[in-house]
């Protein structure tokens, strides 16, 4: 035990040791010689004859600039049922091409409490493996049940095992679900970049707002039992959020430069606008510091997170002298990423807060339920920490530092020695042990985006094959109750994803799928208007509601489940009475009768008319 | 012939009824009641666009209801501003009186006893409302005592269905009870999963505050309903992102629909008049960030006097543990360099600040002269002043209170005359009388207070060779500024003895510009820069102009915008309300304040000198139709509206005796600032936290263009083009609704049936 904990307390000084071997002089250079946003752009290419590969590419981005053709960075599936109709489409897959899975050595040093370091380079094989989707926007409710698995067998069995093992699984288990966010973050932040359109070739708004939805909501723990109609909204809200993060900090930090007398200056990384601030110090004995000793400014150095350089001396013959770089993404307050002057200042404070939560959780065993007291307190600390300037929340900082090694890796306008410095200070920042270089990963995605461009020609390949599991799964799921698709989840969840219910194999799949994608399109459009329980003819052409009506109407008569025509009938029902719109009505009531009466033909035609008459004024 | 009579008769009953029926459709009941929607901060042009502009998605306007009920179905009132300040409180005050404002800022300190008047913080309200101690919101305490009813007292009480808002009657705990369940509702919790994020409670109290109206719609016997949204304003503060800001205004287009479908679903929906209106508008410009200029911090500092500074919020509240106090109402920023009022910040703040307007700031400033009596009786304190100079200090305090003595001794008189008049005791259970009883108790003793120190002055008698034996708290009052400084106060305004001490000249006598430092604020202020300035489209000139009221000319008001020494504008009003302006130097040219000579949008018939007219009298109406389309819309208005005696607005209730009523205008009168500082373009002076989307306050036309649409009972579709601005709205509603209404402020609107 000693033993250990020995090992440990060596682990711990020489990180500290390596964060302050960082320190260097200031950087004497300019920022950005040039800024110049990378241009991101979708290249579509068919996957088999019902699918269609969308790849974002950047333009200008770093390594792509030496060679053509463009950086693949993240790829999408769009399960098209082979036709041009966009209501039966949906976003299956996304994969994040410079996504590189962790070797057995990374996974074993992550295991590891106390190493906060990354060894090598990771993997530079790139196989079959590695076009493994990132992510499977058709189950989210899977990585939830996983989640949600694994924290109660480590409440329950590993944590209260010996300490050995409570740490390791810990240390584990934190690391992996980091190195997740990261990626999850980068992912999110290339599909903040690209274009969207209602062309083919491109991602719609919606979808786009709706992936990046689900990669938001799979970072929270029940984030993927929100439905696909929240889901888009909450992408177009994070959207928003994030702006007004940003603009907010801005304004903090260019209002704080001046109260203190610095030089604040925006700085374009990566395609990116408006997500980073540099403060320098100006020149001069008292730079821009004029009679401002009047005002208390201890706050403004707590929140900017660095020393009052004017209170060194050491700072003649220097025109400029760069403080720090922060990101204006964090929420509530702009966050230090790179201190110049004290280099180990942001490794530290990771540093700090990952110790005390491996001593507290892995070490001690602290635990949340019977120790919530500590957690409790642990909570208002934080709250009155933040409250007083610091940036306390863990996840959001991790997503800054994972959006700025992105930026820092696409960009091509700075400097390169000043890239290469603060690239050195973000890798710095890294404490997973299953992370890997940025640029590295980069270099490799080229490679992974050709395997999957390959895979996505073949017909009968891994991907097809995927596909149609995904798609039959989608036909067992139809007409289920909640109750039903939740325990088909569990069992996916408890069989470790081997056992999913699926459809049998059959000639007709595709075109039944077909009828309940328009279908379900149809129902939650019209919903959607019944919902706002005003007529909905305002707020939509008529033709368009109309047209919604008469495909469902057509489409009803193949459909066997109760659940979902009672649903197409209160959907109906509601429409029919909140319209005003005659012919809207009519083809309501039309398609109710068709629906009531299912015999179709002449019958249905006059009891439609019937109740058309019945309508007319 | 039998078959002839039998068609004439058919003809004639076909023709009855068609007369009936056309009758019957031109018929237009006339409006009884009025459904309000008060947006907070919404712009007409933002909004116009939006209607204006087609979602691909849906084939119909951006924001379809808006567009069916007023754009095609209603009176929109293309050119409407805000009168006076583009401010919520005062803004708000315009419209729910249709009278000339008696409140002129979000928040306003009384100068002698330094009672703060918070109008946009509702927590105290609820808080005293819980507590039996407050019955109204402070901006309706205003009202009422100044005898200015609000639109809704035109109703009984029974009648009406008021939402929370600013000017506020009272509190209905059943919605915020109702709000509080829905919040913890397992549906609410159900949603939260489903969303992926917890519902606010702003946004539960507004679905229970809707579910209020939808019933009150039903009620027949319910004739004024309003629902007030500040939903847009937060969003236009926090953003200037045109998605994000069209994506709030759909939730309002939305709730504009369910309101209107409720309307009609009612028995009263051909009387009823639906109206959307907004206080006015905001400077949001896609890709701007506005920028903050810190007030405070200047005034702390020793350019800029050395005050200590009162604001009505923390600065930065956000990074303190003292930001999240809910009753908070007066924070003291202390200066570190004070010049002769060290460690004395809680007692003796100088200067007093309304920030909470973002493009402009009201500024009270210690009077002048008590600034001087402060620092001359510190020095006749020390032991060690020499016996000329302790001579020649005692002469200048006595010479200081023999000039003061005659208006401080009838402020003496008149108010212990006010003071001392009876209140009438308040009818049991009163709720609203008791507790106006209870202020005016307060208000007494506070006034007697100030009035005891100043009675203590004029009795005073320097000592000319021994140190001050009497507290000099006994005799300069403690958080308190005194009487308003004068436009020549300000421009040499005393902030500390000189850094040499006092001296004297060689006739014995103290030199006052050599033993004190003075401070020029309006050039001060003007010739700030900021060395932070990134964006292109911001100047680094941070302020735009001063504006402050000059002594009275004859029968003439006088006030002067400040740009700098050569720029400065006056604008005179006489006696029949005629505005007339001139440039204080030299004679008219480009880059005078408010910029209207050189403004191509300014309306002038072809061939006019623009010169000659703008120096002419003009009536208001003639103002606002020739410059309500330059950058600064209605400023010239604006600044009289907003610096005019704001005493000749109260016209206190009926039947009050003219001793009271003079009180009444006495205590307006003491909130008003010495001066007025207006925001450049895309700056704001909101130190609280940072407001880097839109801001409002100033007058350009951006923040002072609102919105005023109307529909239903029989209101023909219609866009109405001549300018109008708030003190019109309530004056027309009641005309619609056939009430009385002040003559000359309704616009003539003529209902279908007429």
């Amino acid at each position: 035990m000693h033993a250990l904990a020995r090992i440990l307390g060596v682990l711990v000084v020489c990180s500290m040791g390596m964060a302050a071997e960082l320190d260097a002089p200031w950087p004497q250079t300019p920022i950005v010689h040039e800024n110049r946003p990378p241009a991101y752009y979708w290249k579509a290419e068919p996957a088999g004859k019902s699918a269609q590969l969308l790849t974002l590419f950047c333009g200008s981005c770093g390594a792509a600039s030496d060679t053509p053709g463009g950086l693949p960075l993240l790829a999408v599936l769009r399960d098209t049922l082979g036709d041009e109709n966009g209501g039966n489409d949906r976003v299956t897959y996304v994969w994040l091409l410079s996504y590189s899975r962790p070797t057995l050595g990374q996974r074993l040093l992550s295991a590891v409490p106390f190493f906060y370091w990354h060894v090598g380079q990771g993997s530079s094989n790139v196989g079959k493996r590695d076009i493994k989707p990132f992510f499977n926007l058709r189950a989210p409710r899977h990585p939830v049940l996983t989640q949600v698995g694994r924290d109660i067998l480590q409440y329950t069995t590993l944590d209260p095992m010996m300490m050995p093992v409570r740490a390791t699984s810990r240390a584990y288990r934190t690391n992996q679900l980091n190195h997740e966010r990261l990626h999850l973050e980068e992912a999110i932040s290339y599909l903040r970049q690209a274009p969207s359109s209602n062309a083919r070739s491109e991602l719609s708004s919606v979808e786009v707002n709706t992936v990046i939805a689900r990669l938001e909501l799979r970072k929270k723990l029940l984030g993927g039992l929100v439905s696909e109609r929240h889901a888009t909204k909450f992408g177009e809200e994070s959207g928003f959020e994030q702006e007004r993060n940003r603009s907010r900090n801005w304004e903090l930090l260019r209002n704080s430069a001046e109260r203190t007398g610095l030089v604040f200056e925006p700085v374009a990384l990566g395609g990116t606008t408006d997500q980073y601030a540099v403060l320098w110090l100006s020149a001069g004995p008292t730079g821009g510091q004029t009679e401002r000793s009047s005002v208390d400014l201890s706050s403004t150095w707590k929140l900017l997170g660095i020393k009052d350089p004017w209170r060194e001396a050491n700072r003649t013959g220097q025109d400029r002298i760069p403080l720090a770089i922060y990101s204006l993404n964090y929420p509530n307050q702009p966050l230090l990423l790179v201190d110049f002057r004290d280099k180990s200042r942001t490794r530290r404070h990771e540093l700090t807060q990952r110790t005390i939560n491996e001593v507290t959780s892995g070490i001690i065993g602290i635990s949340h339920f019977a120790n919530w007291y500590y957690y409790v307190a642990a909570d208002l600390y934080d709250f009155v920490a933040s409250r007083h300037g610091r940036a306390m929340n863990q996840a959001e900082r991790l997503d800054c530092y994972s959006q700025f090694r992105v930026s820092l890796a696409l960009d091509r306008d700075l400097d390169p020695q000043l890239r290469k410095e603060l690239q050195q200070r973000v890798s710095s920042l890294s404490l997973n042990p299953l992370e890997t270089a940025t640029a590295h990963e980069l270099e490799s995605s080229r490679r992974r985006y050709s395997l999957l461009e390959a895979e996505a020609q073949r017909p009968d390949g891994w991907l097809a094959q995927r596909l149609d599991n995904e798609r039959r799964a989608e036909l067992a799921s139809i007409g289920r109750t909640g109750k039903s698709k939740f325990f088909a989840g569990a069992l996916h969840a408890a069989s470790l994803g081997f056992y999913t219910r699926r459809a049998p194999r059959a000639e007709g799949n595709l075109a039944k799928l077909d009828s309940y994608r328009r279908m379900e399109y149809d129902l939650n459009f019209l919903e959607g208007l019944v919902n706002a329980g005003t007529p909905p003819e305002i707020v939509y052409q008529p033709a368009r509601i109309q047209a919604a009506v008469t495909e469902l109407t057509s489409l009803l008569p193949g459909v066997s489940s109760g659940p979902t025509r009672a649903r197409a009938q209160r959907t109906l029902y509601s429409l029919r009475d909140l319209s005003q719109d005659v012919s809207l009505r009519a083809d309501c009531s039309f398609a109710l009768a068709s629906m009531e009466r299912p015999f179709g033909g002449t019958h249905v035609a006059a009891a439609a008319a019937e109740i058309v008459s019945e309508d007319r004024p | 012939m039998k078959k002839g009579r039998w068609g004439r008769l058919v003809t004639c009953s076909r023709l009855a009824i068609g007369l009936f029926l056309a009758f019957e459709t031109t018929l237009i009941a006339a409006p009884r009641r009025i459904v309000l929607l008060e947006v907070d901060g919404l712009n007409q042009d933002l909004l116009e666009s939006a209607m204006k502009r087609i979602d691909p998605a849906t084939g119909k306007s951006q924001l379809p209801w808006l567009s069916h009920i007023f754009g095609e179905n209603g009176t929109v009132f293309e050119n409407f501003y805000t009168r006076g300040i583009s401010l919520s409180a005062p803004s708000w005050a315009l419209l729910v009186t249709g009278e000339h404002s008696v409140i002129r800022g979000n928040v306003e300190y009384d100068r002698y006893t330094g009672q703060v008047y918070d109008y946009l913080n509702f927590f105290p309200f609820y808080l005293g409302y819980a507590r039996q101690k407050r019955v109204d919101m402070p901006g309706v305490e205003v009202l009422d005592r100044a005898g200015i009813p609000l639109l809704m007292d035109r109703f009984p009480p029974a009648e009406t269905l008021q939402s929370f808002q600013l000017f506020q009657r009272g509190v209905r705990w059943g919605t915020l009870k109702d709000a509080l369940a829905r919040r913890f509702s397992a549906e609410s919790i159900v949603s939260m999963v489903e969303s992926g994020d917890a519902p606010s409670y702003d946004s539960v109290l507004a679905k229970a505050t809707e579910a209020d109206l939808e019933r009150g719609l039903e009620n027949p016997e319910i004739f004024y309903l309003d629902f007030f949204t500040g939903d847009l304003d937060h969003e236009a503060h926090a953003t200037s992102d045109p998605q994000a800001l069209v994506s709030v205004l759909r939730g309002v287009d939305a709730l504009a629909g369910r309101l209107w479908h409720a309307i009609q679903q009612s028995s009263l929906s051909r009387e009823t008049l639906f109206v959307m209106v907004s206080d006015h508008g905001m400077n949001n410009t896609p890709g701007v960030i506005s920028q903050t200029f810190s007030l405070p911090d200047l005034l702390n500092s020793p350019p800029g006097g050395s005050h200590h500074v009162v604001t009505n919020r923390h600065q930065m509240s956000d990074f303190k543990l003292k930001g999240l106090d809910p009753m908070v109402r007066r924070v003291i920023s202390p200066s570190a360099t004070s010049f002769y009022l060290a460690d004395q910040a809680s007692r003796y703040p100088t200067a007093w600040l309304d920030i909470d307007g973002n493009e402009r700031a009201a500024v009270h400033l210690r009077n002048n002269d008590l600034n001087k009596l402060h620092i001359l009786l510190l020095a006749l304190q020390r032991a060690d002043l020499d016996a000329r100079t302790r001579r020649a200090a005692a002469v200048a305090v006595r010479e200081i209170i023999e000039r003061h003595r005659a208006a401080w001794s009838t402020t003496i008189s008149d108010m212990t005359a006010e003071l001392d008049l009876p209140s009438k005791p308040p009818a049991a259970g009163d709720l609203r009388q008791r507790q106006e009883l209870s202020d005016r108790e307060a208000e007494r003793s506070a006034y007697h207070g100030y009035l005891a120190h100043l009675e203590a002055l004029l009795r005073f008698q320097p000592d000319e060779q021994h140190p001050l034996k009497e507290k000099i708290a006994s005799l300069i009052p403690e958080m308190s500024l005194g009487d308003n400084n004068s436009a020549a106060d300000l421009e040499h305004y005393v902030v500390g003895p000189a850094a040499a001490g006092l001296a004297v000249d060689a006739a014995g006598r103290l030199d006052e510009e050599r033993s004190f430092r003075f401070v020029d604020y309006p050039a001060l202020l003007v010739k700030q820069r900021v060395r932070n300035v990134p964006q292109r489209a911001l100047d680094s000139r941070p302020v735009d102009f001063v504006a402050m009221r000059l002594p009275d000319q004859a029968e003439e008001h006088v006030y002067e915008l400040y740009g700098d020494a050569d720029r400065r504008l006056l604008i005179r009003t006489d006696a029949a309300n005629r505005i007339a302006l001139a440039p204080a130097r030299g004679g008219w040219r480009s880059g005078l304040p408010l910029h209207l000579f050189e403004d191509p949008r300014l309306d002038l018939p072809a061939g006019t000198d623009r010169a000659g007219w703008l120096s002419a009298w003009h009536n208001e109406r003639e103002w606002l139709e020739a410059t309500h389309r330059c950058r600064y819309s209605d400023g010239v208005i604006g600044i009289v509206e907003d610096l005019s005696p704001v005493e000749n607005n109260v016209p206190g209730r009926p039947g009050i005796a003219p001793v009271a009523l003079r009180y009444e205008k006495r205590r307006r009168a003491l909130v008003q600032a010495d001066f007025h500082v207006f925001a450049a373009d895309h700056w704001n002076f909101n130190v609280r936290f940072p407001n880097p989307g839109g801001n409002h306050g100033s007058f350009l036309r951006i923040s002072t263009h609102s919105v005023w649409m109307m529909a239903g009972a029989g209101l023909p579709a219609r866009r109405i083009v001549e300018p109008y601005d708030s003190l019109n709205f309530a004056p027309t509603l009641l005309h619609l609704l056939g009430r009385p209404a002040p003559a000359g402020r309704v616009v003539s609107l003529s209902l279908n049936s007429q």
